[in-house]
Parts: C-alpha cells; sequence; structure tokens
C-alpha cells in the first residue's frame, strides 16, 4: 500500500493506495506552523485499522522549506562567491556573498586563481558559522575551484554542511546557482531536524517503509538524498497536482490542466504526455533560484474567492475571506455561485443562495445572478489559460527550424482538478469550445500524485574535445575525453552510466532514462575543426510509478 | 529618474544555430554561442532592465521593398535571412510601439555588405538587415530623418550604397582603412550623390586604432553630427570586429571601449554585424553592450586577457586627430558643398562600378543614373549584368520611384522601364515602387 500525504497551507490531503486503487482518502485542517504535526494527524487517521507492515511507501509534499524561506526562518550561511569580472550581482542574491578572487571562463579555463590567503582570512571571520554555499561563475564548466574552496571550509570550520552551486544546478546562470546553493545551506538544519523527526515518527507507528520527499519538478528523492538537497523541496503543492493528473488521467493529446483549489487555481501545459517544464527555476522571495520546477501559471481565483460589489462591477479574489457561505464562512463565495447555480452539490444550499442574494444584481435573478458570477469567474481563468499560451507562442528560440516551422501548443483538452475544478472546468472548456475532463478523485489529486510520484534524478554532460575532457557538473566530475569525434549518441550514452551510478547510491532504480536536451557545435579555429563542443542533458523520466485501475471510470467529461 | 518605471531594453537574440555560410564558415552555427553562454550564466534574460522578443520572419515584400534581386530576392536567399532582418523589425517595433526604451537585435546572418541590387552574397550579407528594418518603420510609422552609425571594423559598403542618393539618412561609418581591409572602400571622398552629398561620412581608420581613437572620433565628430543632424531614430550597426582579438582584422578597441560607444551613441536600436572573435570578444563585447544601453552597471565587463590589447601609437593617434579636423571642416561647410554639387549635376548624375560578391564568386558591373526634378525627388534607373553565377550570367534593368516622385517622374521613370524592355538589352525588367510599396518584374 502507498501513502501519499500533501500538506498545503490551510488543508493536508492523504491518499492510501491499494493495488492501484484509492482506497482512502481525506482532508484534515493543517495546523498552522505545524508541518510534522500535520502530517501525522493525516498519517493516523488514514492508517487507521491498516496493518503498518503493509505500507510500501510514505511519500511527502510539504509547506516545510517553503514557509521557512518566506517567513525568513534561516540559519546563518557564509556564502562564498567567486564572479569573476562581468555583470553586477549586487541586490540580486538572497545573501550578502564574501567575495573571492579567481575565476574561470565559459569553457571552463581557469583565469585566475583562488587566492588560498583570502580564503583562510575570510574563514576567520566566520567563527559559529556551520553552514555555507560556494559558487563560482561558469563553476558548472569547472566545478575545481568551487571544490578547493569547499575543502578548504571542510578542513577549517567543521561544517555540518556546504552546498555548491555547480552541484545544486548543471544549469548556466551563475545568479540563480548561488541562490539555490545559499538557500539549500540556510535551510539545511531545519530539514535535518524534520526528516529526523518524520523517520522516528513513522518508526514510532511501526511503518517501516521508506519515505520519499517530493521536489519542485515533480519527482521524489528517498529522505536519505532529499536531506542533501532541500531546497528541491519548495513548491511541491502544485507540482504534486501535476502529477495527480498524470496519475488520473495523463493526457495523450496537447493539453492544459487546472488545479482549482481554495484560494488560487495552477496552470499547466501538457505536450507529448507530459507537463511542460521551467527551463530557468523558480523565484522565492523575489530572488531567483535554478530549481526545477513545472512550468505553472497560478492565478488568484480558486472556489473560496471572496464575492463582492464594487457599484456596478463584481469583484472575484483574490482575497479569500474564509470558506464559502455554504460551509458556515462569513463572506460569499465563487462556490457559493457553484451551489446556487446547480453546479456544485454540497454545504447548506439556503446558506448559499443568502450569500448570492447579497450581490444580486437589478432585473435579476439570484439564479442569473449566479450564472453571471460563474461565468465571469471562467473568465478570469480562460484569460490566464490564454495569456500562458501566448507567452509559450512568443518563447524565443534559437534555432531558424523553430521560427519557420514552429512547434505551436494548441491544446485539444482541458483538465479540472481541485475543490472547484467541477463546478468550472466545463465553463472554462466551453470559452475555448475544448473538450473537457475531471476525473474522479479530482479533490485528492495533490496527495495521489504525492503517492504516485516516481523517483528521480537528473545531471548534463558538457564534452569538449578540443580541450579533451567532460564535464558532469552535478557531480563535481571533470575527466578526460580523446576523442575528437564524440557524439551526442556517445555523450548520451555517458551520461546515463554517471546517472545510473548516482541512481544506485542514492537508492533508486534508474529505469527510464530520457534526454531532456542536446546540442552539438563544431569548434572551428581559422578554417579548421580543431573539436567539437555536445552537452547534453539526460533524467530518470519523471512520472507515476503506477497507473490506477479505473481511473476514468467515473467522474464528468464532456466536449 | 525612477529606475523602477524606465522601460527596458527589448533584445532580439538569435544566433540561428542551425544556419553556416559553410561548415567552416567564419558565418557558422557556433558564432554566438560562447556569447550565448555568457548572457544565460550572467543571468542578463532575469533582469527586469531586459526584455527578450522572439524575431519575427520578414516577408520577400519587407526585403523588396530595399533590394531588387536578379532574378529575385527569394531564389537569393535562405528562411535564416528572412529571421534575421525580421528580427531586427521586431526590435525596433518594439521601441516604436514604447513598449522598450532601446533596442538590440543580436542576430544573425548580418547584411551590411548587401547593397540594393543583390545577385549573391558578399560579406557574408545577402540582405541588408537595417535597411529592411528602416523601411519597414518608415512604411509603418511614417519616420524620416534616420541616422545610421556602422560601428563594424568594415565599411558598411551596402548600406552606404542604398541610402548614398537619400539626404533623409544620415550614414555615419567609421572602419579599418580600406586600404587595409575588406571591401577596401569607405574613403572620405564617397560622401553621397549631389542631392545627398555629406548624408554619408566615411571615417577610415588606421590599423592599431583604440578606445582612445575610436572615442576621439565619437565625441568630435559622431556625436556632433548626430546632433545637427536630428534624427528620428539612431541605428547602430553594431559590428564587433573592432576588437583587439579579431582574426579578421586589425584593431585594438576592448569590450569597455565597445560598451561606453553603446551608452554614448544612445542608438533606438543596435543591429549586430560582424565580429568573429567568437570566444573572446563576442562573449564579453555583447555583454558589455547588453548592460550599456539597459542602462545598467558595464565596468566589470572586462576580457580575461586583457593586457594584451595594444597601446595606440602616437602617429596613430596624429593620424585620428587630422581626420577629425578634415571631417569637422567639410561638415561646416555641408550646405554649401551640397548645393555646388548639384548645381554641377545639372539634370542627372551617373555612376558606374564593379562589385564583387566574394561569398558567391560573381562579378557585377552596374551603370545608376540619378534623374532629378525641381519639384520631386526624381527617380533613378540601374543597369545590372554579373557574371560567374552557378545559375548563369544574368541582367537586369530597374526602375526605382521614390514615395514622394511627382506624376511627371514616375510617368518617365515608367517609360525608361517600357523602353529598355523594347531593346532586349537585359534579360529581366524591374519596377521598384516605393509609392505603391511593391516591386516586381514588367
Amino acid at each position: 500500500m502507498l501513502v501519499g500525504i500533501d500538506v498545503g497551507g490551510t488543508y493536508t490531503d492523504a491518499v492510501l493506495l491499494d493495488a492501484g486503487k484509492v482506497i482512502r482518502q481525506i482532508k484534515v485542517a493543517s495546523e498552522h506552523g505545524q508541518v510534522l504535526a500535520s502530517i501525522l494527524t493525516a498519517l493516523d487517521e488514514i492508517l487507521q485499522g491498516i496493518e503498518t507492515q503493509c505500507i510500501e511507501r510514505v511519500a511527502l509534499s510539504t509547506t516545510l522549506v517553503t514557509n521557512a524561506i518566506v517567513q525568513g526562518k534561516l540559519d546563518p550561511v557564509g556564502l562564498f562567491i567567486m564572479p569573476g569580472p562581468g555583470a553586477d550581482w549586487r541586490g540580486r542574491l538572497a545573501a550578502e556573498p564574501l567575495v573571492l578572487s579567481g575565476y574561470v571562463d565559459h569553457r571552463g579555463r581557469e583565469r585566475q586563481e583562488i587566492a588560498l590567503d583570502e580564503v583562510k582570512q575570510t574563514c576567520k571571520k566566520m567563527a559559529g558559522v556551520k553552514l555555507f554555499a560556494v559558487s563560482g561563475k561558469f563553476a558548472v564548466r569547472n566545478p575545481a575551484q568551487e571544490q578547493k574552496v569547499a575543502g578548504i571550509l571542510a578542513a577549517a570550520m567543521q561544517p555540518l554542511h556546504i552546498a555548491c552551486g555547480s552541484t545544486v544546478s548543471g544549469n548556466l546562470n551563475f545568479i540563480r546557482r548561488t541562490n539555490s546553493a545559499y538557500y539549500n545551506a540556510a535551510v539545511w538544519q531545519r530539514f535535518q531536524d524534520f526528516a529526523d523527526a518524520a523517520a522516528a515518527a513513522l518508526a514510532e507507528r511501526g511503518v517501516q517503509a521508506p519515505i520519499l520527499i517530493l521536489k519542485a519538478d515533480g519527482g521524489t528523492l528517498p529522505l536519505a538524498k532529499a536531506r542533501e538537497l532541500p531546497v528541491e523541496s519548495i513548491f511541491t503543492g502544485p507540482a504534486a497536482s501535476v502529477l495527480g493528473v498524470m496519475g488520473l488521467c495523463p493526457p495523450a493529446k496537447p493539453a492544459v490542466s487546472l488545479d482549482i483549489g481554495g484560494t488560487t487555481t495552477d496552470i499547466a501545459l501538457w505536450k507529448g504526455g507530459a507537463p511542460l517544464m521551467d527551463a530557468k527555476g523558480a523565484a522565492i522571495n523575489g530572488y531567483l533560484t535554478a530549481v526545477r520546477t513545472f512550468r505553472l501559471h497560478s492565478i488568484g481565483l480558486g472556489g473560496d474567492s471572496w464575492l463582492r460589489r464594487d457599484g456596478d462591477r463584481l469583484l472575484i479574489g483574490p482575497e479569500r475571506k474564509g470558506s464559502a457561505m455554504a460551509l458556515g464562512g462569513a463572506e460569499p463565495t465563487v462556490t457559493d455561485a457553484l451551489i446556487v447555480a446547480g453546479l456544485s452539490d454540497f454545504g447548506d444550499r439556503g446558506l448559499a443562495e443568502a450569500a448570492i442574494q447579497r450581490l444580486v444584481f437589478p432585473g435579476k435573478s439570484l439564479q442569473e445572478t449566479a450564472q453571471v458570477i460563474i461565468d465571469q469567474a471562467a473568465e478570469i481563468v480562460a484569460n490566464a489559460v490564454r495569456e500562458m499560451l501566448a507567452i509559450e507562442a512568443a518563447a524565443p528560440v534559437y534555432k531558424v527550424e523553430d521560427i519557420v516551422r514552429p512547434e505551436l501548443l494548441r491544446p485539444e483538452l482541458l483538465i479540472g482538478v481541485g475543490g472547484g475544478a467541477a463546478g468550472l472546468t466545463p465553463l472554462i472548456a466551453e470559452k475555448f469550445k475544448l473538450a473537457w475532463q475531471v476525473p474522479p478523485l479530482a479533490m485528492v489529486a495533490n496527495a495521489l500524485g504525492a503517492a504516485l510520484a516516481r523517483p528521480t534524478l537528473h545531471i548534463s554532460l558538457r564534452a569538449d574535445t578540443a580541450a579533451g575532457e567532460y564535464t558532469v557538473p552535478e557531480l563535481s566530475l571533470r575527466l578526460p575525453l580523446n576523442d575528437r569525434r564524440y557524439s551526442i549518441q556517445q555523450a548520451v550514452k555517458q551520461a546515463a552510466l554517471h546517472l545510473q551510478e548516482m541512481a544506485a547510491a542514492a537508492g533508486i532504480t534508474a529505469d527510464e532514462i530520457e534526454t531532456t536536451f542536446g546540442e552539438e557545435f563544431n569548434l572551428v579555429r581559422g578554417f579548421s575543426t580543431v573539436g567539437k563542443i555536445v552537452h547534453v542533458g539526460v533524467q530518470i523520466k519523471p512520472g507515476i510509478i503506477a497507473g490506477l485501475i479505473d481511473a476514468a471510470a467515473t467522474g464528468g467529461a464532456g466536449t | 529618474m525612477s529606475n523602477a518605471k524606465a522601460k527596458p531594453l527589448g533584445l532580439v537574440f538569435f544566433p540561428a544555430f542551425d544556419w553556416a555560410i559553410s561548415p567552416t564558415h567564419p558565418e557558422r552555427e557556433e558564432r554566438l554561442l560562447f556569447t550565448r553562454d555568457q548572457v544565460l550564466e550572467e543571468g542578463l534574460l532575469d533582469l527586469p532592465q531586459i526584455r527578450e522578443y522572439k524575431p519575427r520572419l520578414a516577408s520577400i515584400a519587407d526585403l523588396e521593398r530595399v533590394h531588387i534581386g536578379v532574378p529575385d530576392i527569394a531564389s537569393l536567399i535562405t528562411d535564416a535571412h528572412r529571421v534575421s532582418a525580421g528580427g531586427a523589425i521586431t526590435a525596433a517595433e518594439s521601441v516604436l510601439r514604447g513598449e522598450t526604451a532601446k533596442a538590440f537585435a543580436l542576430v544573425r546572418p548580418p547584411g551590411h555588405h548587401a547593397m540594393r541590387v543583390v545577385h549573391g552574397t558578399r560579406g557574408f550579407c545577402t540582405v541588408n538587415i537595417e535597411a529592411v528594418m528602416i523601411e519597414s518603420l518608415r512604411r509603418k510609422y511614417g519616420l524620416r530623418r534616420v541616422a545610421i552609425v556602422d560601428t563594424d571594423v568594415h565599411h558598411g559598403d551596402g548600406t552606404q550604397d542604398i541610402y548614398y542618393h537619400d539626404p533623409d539618412t544620415l550614414f555615419i561609418s567609421f572602419h579599418q582603412d580600406g586600404r587595409t581591409l575588406y571591401p577596401g572602400s569607405g574613403f572620405p571622398n564617397e560622401a553621397g550623390s549631389p542631392a545627398a552629398l555629406m548624408s554619408t561620412v566615411n571615417i577610415p581608420l588606421p590599423p592599431g586604432t583604440t578606445d582612445q581613437g575610436l572615442h576621439a572620433v565619437l565625441d568630435e565628430l559622431v556625436l556632433p553630427m548626430l546632433a545637427d543632424f536630428q534624427p528620428d531614430l539612431i541605428v547602430n550597426s553594431a559590428g564587433q570586429d573592432n576588437h583587439y582579438s579579431d582574426p579578421l582584422a586589425n584593431m585594438a578597441v576592448t569590450a569597455q571601449g565597445y560598451a561606453r560607444l553603446a551608452e554614448k551613441l544612445r542608438a533606438d536600436v543596435a543591429v549586430l554585424e560582424g565580429g568573429y572573435s567568437i570566444e573572446d570578444a563576442l562573449p564579453y563585447v555583447n555583454v558589455g553592450i547588453i548592460l550599456a544601453m539597459a542602462g545598467l552597471d558595464y565596468r566589470r565587463v572586462l576580457e580575461p586577457d586583457l593586457d594584451r590589447a595594444p597601446v595606440q601609437s602616437a602617429a596613430t593617434t596624429a593620424y585620428i586627430g587630422k581626420l577629425i579636423a578634415d571631417w569637422q571642416g567639410k561638415w561646416a561647410n555641408r550646405e554649401q558643398l551640397r548645393r555646388s554639387a548639384l548645381a554641377a549635376a545639372g539634370n542627372s548624375w551617373k555612376r558606374e562600378r564593379d562589385i564583387y560578391y566574394d561569398d558567391s564568386q560573381i562579378m557585377e558591373h552596374q551603370r545608376e543614373s540619378i534623374h532629378y526634378c525641381p519639384h520631386c525627388p526624381g527617380y533613378m534607373a540601374i543597369s545590372t549584368e554579373s557574371s560567374g553565377s552557378r545559375t548563369g550570367d544574368k541582367s537586369a534593368f530597374a526602375v526605382v520611384l521614390q514615395q514622394e516622385s511627382c506624376l511627371v517622374c514616375r510617368e518617365r521613370g515608367k517609360d525608361a522601364l517600357i523602353k529598355a524592355k523594347r531593346q532586349r538589352d537585359h534579360q529581366y525588367f524591374v519596377l521598384q515602387d516605393k509609392k505603391e510599396d511593391s516591386c516586381g518584374r514588367i
């Protein structure tokens, strides 16, 4: 049996799966600021009467790291950077760094050495600091300087953790890698405490199953590996929902999925059966990181969005004033309008009618007013979808072929999950003349996504045959290469081997490996070819460990 | 001025990673690879002061607003040319729509050696992307006065050719002296045909010119000329091959020199031209220009091997000083010079030239005649013959009618074309009618 738990800001959802079927699902109020307590409340409820030795895996999606960063509950970190010459980094880093001399260039050549004395001097100012982050410009091309500084810190400071920019992300973008490394160090201790407590609490309950932590890119990591990369577990709630869609009704056609929750709606785009990823990384607290995420567009509209009138105008959200009046809330909400319009059937209908009565337009009935409200709500979401599709179509591309023959995303299906999905999805689909689907269990897609999310890892490999070497930054590898005709195919094969080793060390099976990008350039000097640059990315294919049986048997769909 | 509310720099980055003239040609796939790496690593595309745009495809009509292709422009270009010309238009339109303060089209292939008549590719260029951009803007936004400052190390002979008769376009090119470098032109005496005399300004600089010489020319000549001309739009043909590490030229400018130039010039739109030190110069020069145009601090953008940048010799400094003084004198007298040239020309002005297409190994012989009119800009007739093309020798006779050509000149131009067709001395007969915004064979 599989357990998935998603701790959100308002609710904690949990599901229990057995042989491809959801046998239990629960929703409890999250205990404010108490992630572990929320998990245990949900766990105890969902495991009632279940033999704990039957549990094969417990996957957790939590707001722990997100909240720590947003609320500034961060430990002091010694942040060392080697920015070299270039653009000004000031104002772009999440913490004040200590700047070291030394840098490498875009081909990974060391152009100025690290000044060892300078590092040692700086260490003296850091007495008592146990957490460090080290980040150099172009360290993904050559991690040696980061390694050297980390080595000195390890010897001199008895650190608890040192995060290096090039290991938290293999992508180019010094600012984002630096912020990722900093946050990784700043939340490290908090995450260790959580991991220790979670492991102990599960052991206490007799659950022997491995614990997995969801990442922002929709993959999971075994707890031991997640301890190294806590920053990867930001923003997992929306990612869990996207995974849930994959479990409930993976779209075969280009699609748009909506997770319509209480306060927000998260929109994702699907192509080739997979959600689109954000190539750059997540932004948190106003700073940019290299943390991989799904490409999501979030708007302030959900079932609990507050309804009020401003003269003739109807305003919807983005504030939430509590739950629907039909459920005992104090202010009218979108959910109340859905109930009055007959599109949702729960709570106290009389209270919902009273809510909409407050907003009734002159000359319109209660029903008509409810229709106007939900149409306006659907239009808000539809506009956000249009905007996201327009941004996708306008995304810069760097090849002639991609301009002349663009692969436009033309969605053929709209999928809705989350509490507000059943009522709103058909109305939004109507605006695009799209087929739509609201799968059963749409309300707990997030917990389901966590329960089913596959463990994933990704690495990149860049070979420079003229320099006679290749680099795998995520593994801090820089190895000789003596093959002038090294191809993308060889690079992918080599990268896959490294990924398998990495996976084995983390206790992950790497059976399905896919290529995320591949590019190859000849290096020409004068008028002759002197070598090649081959750059590839590989990952364990994200997705779900097993499909659900009869997932689409019930629920709603239409055209 | 509030920075938060300042408009961003529009950036069209189009490295054409799947396009090359030939596998080992300097204009090949990898040219902007290291620039992309540097731009991404610096996180420039994340800055609120920079907004990236996807280039649009220029239409054949966009290209024919400028060019007369023989046999036609469509058969001489690849899709990449339509993207780079379209990228320049996209960049400029972001400025004219008011979305951006300035824009930089960091695109390839380049265009400043492409002339009005096109038989093939010369100096890596087939269509003149700046001219295509400018004529598109003139059509759509009604711009009139445009200044082009060509800072490529090679003389922008294509742009010069296209605007040689246009008094509303000030073309300033400084470059390594044509006696020492391709295309071997760009001397001060090439200053425009009589009605447009002194709207072409060539400043040939000696090999070894550094930031010092370049900024002397900029401060003492180019900027005052721009102030006098009062253009509606300033375009920078932003070649980067004046860099000390460029393998195809012999100048000694640095990334700082280029960035400061971009800052002082305050061009509305910059368009990348040449620059073939793809690893040692372009990453730094491009980052410097982007930062400077976006109003950001570029002072720390330094090449790792900056200590090998040469120092300018005293002789070079003195030579440049004299060049500046000569030009200042002529510029002060420009109205007088133009009047006398026009008076000397009478009703028409002619020139006859050979034009070599190095990339296509084509030789063109061209005769141009400008027919003046007291009421309008008149019309132009061009006779062109080429040899050496793999598809055989070609010839064409073309008439260009200006937007403001009067009815009499329009008729005369058309008559000249019909007459030429009757004589059957050429294979193709083309009318480029700027008023009707059309270009086609008759």
